[in-house]
């Protein structure tokens, strides 16, 4: 169970474990956050590699660290993966593999991505999504938080074994169809929840069945203890056996001072 | 509910193919024009079948024993493992064995797309694993009998897994003795997650019209038709999802059984047969 904590500035916290009966090592999820200057704010991505794919561990970090490191908040992200997708074909090159595992690599690594930029100042977010990695926005927190935002999808039976998935080869298909972006804005306490996707759907199946987690997310989350006893409460209440990733981020609005300084 | 339990490296899967080996074997396959024998046909879909496997369970620099994979060949009056080399008389092996251990690779020429428009010619590695061969008979209840006790020895080590899948190919009918009987005695094995399933194809000697994935026996031609669609199971869920994603036509209550099946219908039937049920690779 893996946990780490962002900048004091920021309060993000990131939760991680891999999939039951897995070692560490096998965790093929990813995730990155990094500050941001121009707007003030920070970059948030998580990633979840594919268990059917070859190195699909290293394009799910290349996703969410090229994310977080760009600028960009729209589809035009993915149309400037040349540098990533490089670097995957470069750290696999010179490898001696037996054929099955050449012919694997052959056909590409493949992840699911969200990348969340959230602008302090301005109190909004945009997010930017292929696959079923998932943005949850909580507001009202402390009082019966309301659901504000599920993105992209809004069910847990939208949740299929099949999300298309972006490649670490480009194979010249237009990802355009498959991409997603939202924008919402933001008030002081908001929690926002990006989390791959057995978890988001577990949690958006507890929220439909009328045994919402936000408070407790809310509330209580806050040591990789925690996150433990949830997915072990999960385990038993019906969440499928994947890796799990969950960031909270809760927003502080900014101080007009801090605003006009 | 059967047919959920989740596919491991702890809780693999087993496929066992049973090939028909008799004499007609060496018949040319349904009515293509090239007039290849139903033997190589056969040898070249299944040794592509294990070959994709191993690409499935590939990864990384190594490869997940997800499935263990058998063949069992029967012709004349007897059924025997089928694997060459090393792997030679060995009933069930783990998929990266089997990758680690082809018979021989084979360079073959493949087309492709030449990016330009146009058509090249590619070499490709092809592993073989399995040899065309025929001879005799068509000893088909000896073979599940032999498939009866592989299973039921599985099953015993993985009592939690999803149940072993057969898919028997013949172009003939059982030479000794009642093959509904046997079948049953196969299907009735089980694990906690379900029964042995039991898939049938039947191969075509000519061009003529399939009878894919009934429901009933009611369009089956003869009676060897329809104790092939007794002895076949009915698909699973999963399997009629992938059938109809393969434009097959799948009802819920769909045996899993080609009846005079021409290649493609070969390939796309071990496509359906090897993806048992909605579950992730772990």
């Amino acid at each position: 169970m893996k946990h780490a904590k962002a900048a004091n500035e920021c309060d993000i916290k990131v939760f991680s474990c891999p999939k039951s009966g897995n070692s560490l090592e096998e965790y093929e999820d990813a995730w990155a956050h990094r500050q941001t200057r121009t707007p003030v704010g920070i970059r948030v991505a998580v990633a979840d590699g594919a268990t059917e794919s070859s190195f699909a561990k290293l394009w799910a970090v290349l996703l969410a660290e090229s994310y977080v490191r760009s600028e960009v908040t729209g589809a035009e992200f993915f149309a400037r993966l040349k540098p990533a997708r490089r670097l995957w074909r470069r750290r696999l090159a010179g490898r001696p593999l037996p054929w099955f595992a050449s012919e694997k690599a052959e056909q590409g690594a493949f992840a699911a991505f969200l990348g969340v930029q959230i602008d302090a100042h301005k109190n909004h977010w945009t997010a930017l999504a292929v696959g079923d990695c998932c943005l949850m926005q909580v507001d009202n927190v402390g009082k019966e938080m309301r659901v504000v935002e599920m993105f992209p999808l809004q069910k847990s039976s939208q949740f299929t074994m099949s999300p298309y998935l972006i490649g670490s080869r480009s194979n010249g298909e237009s990802l355009n169809e498959r991409i997603q972006i939202s924008k919402g804005s933001l008030r002081d306490g908001d929690m926002l929840l990006l989390a791959t996707d057995a978890v988001a759907a577990w949690l958006l199946k507890q929220h439909e069945e009328g045994r919402p987690l936000w408070k407790w997310l809310y509330r209580k989350l806050s040591t990789p203890e925690s996150f433990a006893a949830m997915v072990a409460y999960g385990r038993k209440n019906g969440l499928r056996n994947d890796d799990f990733t969950l960031v909270r981020v809760i927003h502080h609005d900014v101080p007009v001072e801090a605003k006009e300084s | 509910m059967a047919y959920q339990a989740e596919i491991s490296r702890k809780n693999p899967g087993c496929f066992l193919f049973l090939i028909d080996q008799s004499e007609s074997m060496e018949d040319p396959f349904g009515g293509g024009e090239d007039g290849r024998r139903k033997a190589e046909e056969l040898a070249t879909i299944l040794n592509k079948l294990i070959h994709n496997l191993c690409i499935r369970c590939a990864k990384s620099d190594s490869i997940y024993d997800y499935f263990h994979v058998g063949v069992l060949g029967y012709s004349e009056e007897s059924c025997q493992p089928a694997l060459g080399g090393e792997l030679s008389g060995r009933s069930l092996v783990p998929i990266g064995e089997l990758a680690s251990k082809p018979l021989r690779i084979e360079e073959r020429i493949k087309k492709s797309d030449d990016g330009a428009g146009g058509v090249m010619d590619q070499t490709v590695k092809f592993p073989v694993w399995f040899d065309p061969y025929w001879k005799g008979g068509t000893p088909m209840c000896a073979a599940l009998k032999e498939a009866t006790r592989i299973v039921e020895t599985w099953c015993q080590e993985h009592p939690k897994g999803f149940p072993p899948i057969i898919i028997n190919i013949t172009d003939g009918e059982a030479t000794d003795g009642d093959l509904v009987a046997e079948a049953r005695k196969l299907t009735a094995v089980g694990s906690d997650d379900g029964s042995v399933l039991l898939l049938n194809i039947h191969l075509s000697s000519t061009a003529g019209p399939s009878v894919e994935l009934p429901t009933n026996a009611n369009k089956l031609p003869d009676q060897h038709a329809k104790q092939l669609f007794e002895a076949s199971s009915t698909l699973t869920p999963f399997m009629v999802a992938r059938a109809k994603e393969l434009g097959m036509p799948a009802a819920e209550n769909s045996r899993g059984f080609i009846f005079n099946a021409q290649p493609l219908h070969v390939i796309h039937f071990l496509d359906i047969g090897t993806r048992p049920a909605n579950v992730h690779l772990r």
